[in-house]
């Protein structure tokens, strides 16, 4: 009896032993390697210039209203609650990482498809009932690559603004103006006056709200926690902050007027546009593509890319590339369905699919990144996070990074999808109904491969910010795409061919960001 | 869904399966070993996403077969040792999803007879044990509901209440908690439950289960009912079109009826047969298992001396 009970601890200690699952992601204190003081002068994503949006001057800092305000700060900063120093911590990591954490978290949350109705039939995602079931939105990759794109954008166009701003009107952070004050997020020479904190949220919070409208509690609840902790922190009085809610949401005007103009309300199609894909195809000779799922889904987002939807649609698709652009890079027809070398792919897909090692099941897994997850847009964003931590960026470079990454990402989207959908080519489970699959098949054509596309820009405009981690990437991105062909759901030409897409699409982005002064 | 992990684990180690079993009123005899093998055959076309009960036209029917190796020592009077280790194949009859099959989980579990008394017309005996289980290949947990199990190494204790007629009839309670380590992914995040986690590490929540069985075993003949709870202790639901996860709350009430008999003219052989229904559940398939097992008992030495038996 002593035995079994000593066995029984034993156990129980065994198997207990396991640490607890960190929620958020671990990420350094950031203490900026350079505060970037010319940002004011590198060119914006979208905006005109870093003047484009006005600012109002500070206010005269002998009145007596800056004491009160200093003084404010000291009252708070004695009287510090746990949560408060916990919220303080957290976005002392930056807000640029940690506003992309809780992006990825909102898509891989949103990123359901519509289950089908008793009439075999799937209810559309409504913006006006975004609490219904379907859930407002269906996050899937393209709409996702979008969320990204506009966020990254955004912040990167408002806190480059904002440092143009800083460094008008020179303002000290409170902890620098007072000795009174305590610096409790690293300290640094960086003007308050906006507060890139502030501008930060809500120039963030203004655009989730209008991608994720379900989720508007969580979203200003952290935007106010932030401009919080900037306070908190000793690191921007209560007119920097206000002045930075102002102009993030000035800002934000700007990016979410381009958003209601650039055609992703009228992305789904209709069936008549459907039908017509589908003819398009045959028209030419070639099997064309059919929803695998039971009930028959319609095809996702089929004028994500394509430009000929009615009705027309007003703006860019595209945040680097024309129209043109798109329809010039696109890749060049895959092989014909009823060609010996399509018989040759599909074979090949076979193989894989019967032939499964751990291996090649676990790269499978590991870039799936479907249904429930942050889409491939945000497994390149979790990459890089990695590598923006350990570069000690400053806000405003972090965000340039990001911004670079999730632009080109997004114009990989608008690329693949025009091309996807300009052949409707068939899943090699189409092709060969024997072909079983180790990850789900995606509702829209295989030909060129999403995850190809967004890997191939991803690793190259990550290859421009980290040079000398590019092997890795480009490793990573190969291995991205390979793991559709091993899950059997994707061609290998599918593959190559987005790739290289994916480069060229990138090559874009690159062209803005060497000249946008912020290399000098 | 993940019905099939819960089951198995409750094939391995608390099912009734066997002639003697970690949650069963029965010791094997001291120098005794019985070992055979047991086929288990389980399918469900509804499951439960949450509380919502659901079919899936793109899974069709699943089908979760098994061949679980078994064997059980009488070590003394008091303690018998018990090991198990299934191969399992599970498959899906509509949509795209390839069928997997490998070793699962090995599992050990140790049952000490703490007491039995004269009570009334029967006997009352008191038995404790402890189960230890771990995954023999590295099958991937992230598949579900076709993954071969959820990949983590568990621990548990338990306590079996029986009481037995002297003409055959009785009733048997037993329940267990069980510790779960955590899982890992192939993939650096995840959501489950309303949180999304920058890690690959899943924490999975402890589960409890009971029982109560009703039977007679008598001479050569075993036949039991019983009813079976299994709950775990937090985790998420599936949520509406979601696929399973790992760390789900899953959930499930169980009927079964089980059949074992010692055949007559091959000593020492026995052949089971049993059939269980799910008839409640959560984030769990609405499982028919069928089972069928082969046991041969080989006596080292005797069971009333405890020596060698003469020849």
């Amino acid at each position: 009896m002593k035995k079994i009970s000593t066995l029984f601890v034993a156990l129980i200690i065994f198997v207990s032993a396991c640490n607890e699952v960190p929620i958020n992601q671990e990420l350094k204190t950031l203490a900026p390697a350079n505060l970037d003081e010319d940002a004011g002068t590198w060119t914006p994503i979208f905006l005109a210039s870093t003047s484009a949006v006005l600012l109002a001057p500070p206010p005269d800092d002998t009145a007596p209203a800056r004491k009160t305000e200093l003084d404010a700060i000291k009252n708070i900063q004695a009287n510090l609650t746990p949560e408060q120093i916990k919220a303080i911590e957290y976005w002392s990591s930056g807000g640029v990482l940690r506003w992309n954490e809780i992006l990825r978290g909102l898509v891989s949350e949103f990123n359901l498809p519509p289950a089908p109705n008793n009439l075999g039939t799937y209810p559309a995602p409504d913006a006006e009932n975004p609490f219904g079931d379907p859930n407002f939105p269906f996050a899937n990759p393209p709409y996702a690559s979008r969320a990204y794109s506009y966020v990254a954008a955004a912040q990167y166009d408002a806190l480059a603004t904002a440092w143009h701003y800083k460094y008008v009107h020179n303002r000290q952070s409170p902890y620098n103006a007072d000795s009174g004050i305590e610096a409790l997020m690293t300290k640094t020479s960086l003007p308050s006056y906006p507060s890139e904190g502030a501008v930060m949220s809500s120039v963030t919070a203004e655009i989730l709200k209008l991608m994720f409208p379900a989720a508007v509690e969580r979203i200003t609840t952290m935007a106010a926690q932030q401009r919080n902790a900037a306070l908190w922190s000793g690191k921007a009085a209560a007119s920097d902050i206000s002045a930075g809610l102002q102009l993030g949401k000035d800002v934000a005007a700007i990016f979410t007027a381009r958003a209601r103009t650039d055609g992703m309300a009228v992305a789904g199609g209709n069936p008549q546009l459907w039908a017509a894909l589908k003819t398009n195809a045959e028209t030419r000779g070639e099997i064309a593509w059919l929803s695998l799922e039971i009930p028959p889904r319609p095809p996702m987002l089929p004028y994500f890319g394509l430009r000929n939807a009615t009705p027309t649609i007003p703006g860019a698709k595209a945040w680097m590339m024309s129209d043109a652009d798109i329809e010039k890079e696109r890749p060049a027809a895959p092989p014909p369905t009823a060609s010996e070398e399509m018989a040759k792919e599909v074979a090949e897909v076979y193989y894989y699919t019967t032939h499964v090692t751990r291996e090649r099941l676990a790269i499978v897994h590991k870039w799936a990144d479907g249904a429930g997850t942050y889409t491939p847009p945000g497994h390149w964003d979790e990459i890089a996070s990695h590598y923006i931590e350990a570069a000690n960026m400053s806000e405003v470079r972090a965000a340039r990074a990001y911004a670079y990454l999730n632009v080109a990402l997004h114009d990989a989207a608008v690329g693949c999808w025009e091309t996807k959908y300009f052949y409707f080519n068939p899943r090699p489970s189409q092709m060969d109904p024997a072909i079983k699959t180790a990850t789900g098949v995606p509702n829209f054509p295989a030909y060129t491969s999403g995850h190809s596309t967004y890997s191939g820009a991803a690793a190259a405009v990550l290859s421009y910010l980290f040079p000398g981690d590019s092997p890795f990437f480009n490793e990573q991105a190969t291995e991205a795409s390979l793991s559709r062909l091993y899950g059997g759901i994707h061609y290998q030409s599918d593959c190559n061919m987005g790739l290289e897409h994916g480069k060229v699409i990138a090559e874009y982005t690159l062209t803005r960001a060497r000249g946008d002064g912020a290399d000098n | 869904m993940k019905k099939r992990l819960l089951l198995l684990l409750m094939v391995s180690l608390t099912a009734p399966a066997l002639a003697q079993i970690p949650t069963d009123g029965l010791m094997m005899p001291t120098g005794a070993l019985c070992t055979g093998f047991m086929y288990q055959h389980d399918s469900w076309k509804e499951y439960w996403e949450g509380p919502l009960k659901r079919d899936n036209l793109n899974i069709g029917q699943f089908t979760g077969q098994n061949v679980m190796w078994y064997g059980v020592y009488g070590v003394s009077p008091k303690l018998n040792l018990m090991a198990a280790l299934p191969y399992v194949a599970n498959k899906v009859s509509l949509g795209t999803l390839m069928p997997m099959s490998g070793l699962q989980d090995l599992s050990v579990a140790g049952k000490y007879k703490l007491l039995e008394v004269q009570a009334g017309p029967g006997k009352f005996y008191t038995f404790v044990g402890a189960q230890f289980s771990a995954p023999m290949s590295n099958y991937s947990p992230d598949f579900l509901p076709i993954s071969l199990g959820l990949h983590t190494k568990n621990g548990g204790g338990r306590l079996t209440l029986n009481y037995t007629l002297a003409n055959g009839f009785y009733l048997n309670t037993n329940g267990g908690y069980t510790w779960r380590s955590n899982t890992k992914l192939d993939r650096p995040a995840y959501f489950t439950d309303g949180t999304y986690y920058s890690s690959d590490i899943v924490d999975m929540p402890n589960t409890v289960d009971y029982k109560v069985d009703v039977g007679y075993h008598k001479g050569a003949l075993q036949a039991e009912l019983t009813y079976m709870q299994m709950n775990t202790l937090g985790g998420g639901d599936i949520r509406r079109q979601d696929m399973p996860f790992a760390s789900n709350r899953m959930n499930a009430q169980r009927v079964g009826v089980l059949l074992m008999y010692y055949v007559p003219f091959i000593k020492n052989l026995g052949v089971r047969g049993a059939v269980n229904y799910t008839v409640g559940g959560r984030n769990v398939g609405q499982t028919t298992s069928i089972i069928g097992g082969i046991l041969y008992t080989i006596r080292f030495k005797n069971p009333t001396t405890g020596q060698e038996p003469q020849s």
